[in-house]
């Protein structure tokens, strides 16, 4: 079996005395695409934040590659891509200068040439100078993928890659997870409707109500009993 | 509430007390330049103490917070906190009733009262930080952040005051603890008072603790029953 | 160690160069604190070297907090700040670059100060200008330590931004007053020599609390 990249042990969110996530467990394995559906306002752009490591649950634990999030190295994070309902670009720098700046945040060698090969990449190469406050919703979400996948990371993360996107932003993005995969990386993303990736095994989620469950999966009411006697 | 370290505290308190306000207003001879007023001495020594062990337990509890992650801790840091802001005030109150006789002014920049002062604002920021930050883990770090900061300034505090006075100097130099106290009676005072004062401080602080660890409980049992009634929801 | 620092560091130099937006709040804050104090204390007292320094220090601790504020703000768009914390950066390190942000529009705001009190008011302070440099600069290395942990902090809190000085002139106190004494004695026309004890002082409050900001500012840069 390949590395365990991603393991969420019931994991549960509270903000205050609400509850957004409950109970949630998944694994995620090198070379895996999982997709979490939900409706708006279910708690998945919360539960991409807890799963990249950047927001801790309220309850349960995660690994990321066998560790626990706050006690990885920062290195690490090398090997984490992240794309938030944010785009986490600078809106006052241009589209070349924010992929300059991350490639060497990232210390990737010759950065300049770096950030040009992915802006080519993502389509952007003639807007490359724009300020990115200038830019297109489906512009600036091509862009935050690319700032994403930058260092070529073992784990993606992705909220709502394909919002935005027109039909040829899904077949990119399409196309960029696919290479991911094939070199052996994990990937997961939300969206809103279930939806499939041609040429790619993807492990469906539903996200509703505050629970996780694989699609046609009746064990959920099981767990979250399970999870109430614990507390 | 009702276990028996608590009651015990609360009997240790009274005793105590009651002893220390039989020596302060009867046992304890009066000072013969002072005349009366020394007496609130024997009260203004130990809220000074207290503010300062209260602002030690900020800084201390908020450490192994940010160490062991445990809420017990912060709610510990938070009770030192407002104890040490009371004492604190305590401390002023009873200065400034101290030094209109003596000194013939409600508060004078000496180096002592500029400190007490400055520490004084630094609890009062502490706590506007709690009161202003809504109920979230967060805060819990930011106030133990902000209580360790505090306390490493002190040492700096006392120096610079210090320097800040003796440049211009001061006019009013007499210290009430470097005089009057040669009579064994008045130490014995003094050091009963300290420690009732310390023991009512313990006291006060475990039920303070104790109230905020239920509210703690509260906020638990709260997410729970959303979880069951969610649950139900489901069925 | 520092790895990224390099980076941060270039990329707020080149937005503050494109926009110029905090250079321009922050001196023309701090000299209108100056000219609040000089018309306050009149022209003439304006001359005397103790108003002159108080002015100085008041107008630094208002454009420190405010410094500080600002070089935080450029990662609040877009939630860069989560960009930063999910590279592969130190937190530490982005305390380092945002330290040294927020000194240099310190830096700015005080030579702007200065620059007014002497062309305006007609001091010839001569050589002691020169002299208040070292106190200078020890002064805005433990403002900017202090007013960028706790910048990170009030940035999280409801009408944070009124408690960022509410927080830091208490802690900052003890510099104050060294920064204060011994600027009035440099600029009254003493040696340095004079006023070594304020800066040692100064010098003990800047390693304390940048060792403290370093130390600390991974307590509080993360979310929940």
């Amino acid at each position: 079996m390949a590395e365990v990249v991603l393991q969420a042990q019931r994991i549960a969110k509270f903000f205050g005395e609400r509850p957004v996530l409950y109970g949630l467990d998944l694994t995620l394995r090198a070379g895996q695409a999982a997709v979490i559906v939900g409706r708006n306002g279910v708690g998945k752009s919360t539960l991409i934040k807890i799963l990249c490591g950047l927001s801790p649950p309220s309850a349960g634990r995660l690994w990321l590659f066998g560790q626990e999030p706050r006690s990885m190295a920062a290195q690490q994070f090398r090997r984490v891509g992240v794309l938030l309902h944010q785009s986490l670009l600078y809106p006052r720098l241009t589209c070349r200068e924010n992929m300059e700046f991350y490639s060497e945040l990232f210390a990737i060698p010759d950065a300049g040439a770096h950030a040009r090969r992915w802006l080519e990449r993502v389509g952007l190469q003639r807007a490359a100078d724009e300020l990115v406050s200038a830019l297109s919703r489906g512009m600036e979400q091509r862009l935050g993928i690319a700032r994403a996948m930058l260092a070529d990371p073992d784990l993606i993360l992705l909220d709502e890659p394909f919002a935005a996107m027109d039909a040829d932003g899904v077949a990119l993005v399409s196309s960029l997870v696919r290479e991911a995969l094939a070199r052996e990386a994990a990937v997961i993303f939300t969206a809103h409707a279930p939806l499939e990736i041609a040429g790619v095994d993807l492990r469906m989620f539903k996200l509703e109500s505050n629970g996780l469950t694989p699609f046609k999966d009746e064990g959920r009411r099981g767990s979250l009993r399970n999870l109430l006697r614990r507390n | 509430m009702k276990n028996p370290i608590s009651i015990g505290l609360a009997a240790a308190t009274c005793l105590s007390m009651v002893a220390a306000l039989f020596m302060v207003f009867v046992y304890v001879p009066t000072e013969a330049e002072q005349g009366i007023v020394q007496r609130i001495f024997y009260f203004h020594l130990p809220c000074a103490w207290v503010a300062f062990l209260g602002f030690g337990i900020v800084a201390l509890a908020g450490g192994l917070y940010l160490w062991l992650g445990h809420k017990v801790w912060d709610d510990l840091s938070y009770a030192a906190a407002e104890l040490g802001m009371l004492f604190c005030t305590l401390v002023l109150v009873t200065g400034s009733i101290w030094a209109k006789p003596i000194w013939g002014v409600w508060w004078t920049w000496d180096s002592r009262l500029t400190t007490t002062f400055i520490l004084w604002l630094l609890y009062g920021s502490y706590l506007l930080l709690r009161a202003f930050a809504d109920d979230t883990d967060g805060i819990a770090r930011f106030a133990a952040v902000l209580g360790i900061v505090g306390v490493l300034d002190i040492p700096i505090i006392i120096i610079s005051v210090r320097l800040w006075r003796t440049i211009h100097p001061a006019v009013l130099l007499t210290r009430q603890g470097e005089h009057g106290l040669q009579d064994l009676r008045m130490v014995a005072t003094l050091l009963v008072s300290l420690a009732a004062f310390t023991i009512m401080f313990v006291w006060l602080l475990w039920m303070r603790v104790a109230t905020l660890r239920l509210r703690t409980r509260i906020v638990r049992l709260r997410r729970t029953l959303a979880l069951r009634e969610l649950a139900e929801a489901h069925r | 160690m520092l790895e990224g620092f390099g980076p941060i560091l270039r990329k707020d130099l080149r937005l503050e160069v494109r926009t110029g937006e905090s250079t321009v709040v922050l001196v023309s804050i701090s000299v209108l604190i100056l000219v609040v104090m000089v018309l306050a204390f009149g022209p003439a007292g304006a001359r005397r070297a103790e108003v002159a320094a108080g002015a100085l220090w008041t107008a630094l601790i208002f454009a420190g907090t405010m410094g500080a504020t600002r070089a935080l703000l450029s990662e609040r768009e877009s939630g860069c700040l989560r960009g930063l914390l999910l590279s592969p950066v130190e937190p530490a390190t982005i305390y380092a670059a945002k330290l040294s942000v927020a000194m240099i529009f310190m830096a700015q705001a005080g030579i702007a100060v200065l620059v007014v009190l002497v062309l305006f008011f007609n001091l010839d302070f001569g050589g002691a200008l020169l002299r208040l440099l070292p106190v200078f600069l020890l002064g805005i290395v433990g403002l900017a330590a202090l007013c960028t942990l706790l910048a990170t902090v009030s940035g999280r809190v409801r009408a944070g931004a009124m408690l960022l000085p509410v927080m830091v002139v208490p802690l900052f106190a003890p510099a104050l007053i060294a920064g204060s004494k011994a600027s009035a004695a440099v600029l009254a026309g003493q040696p340095l020599g004079a006023v070594i004890t304020w800066l040692k002082l100064l010098g003990a409050f800047d390693v304390l609390f940048v060792t403290a900001g370093y130390l600390l500012f991974e307590h509080v840069i993360f979310e929940d």
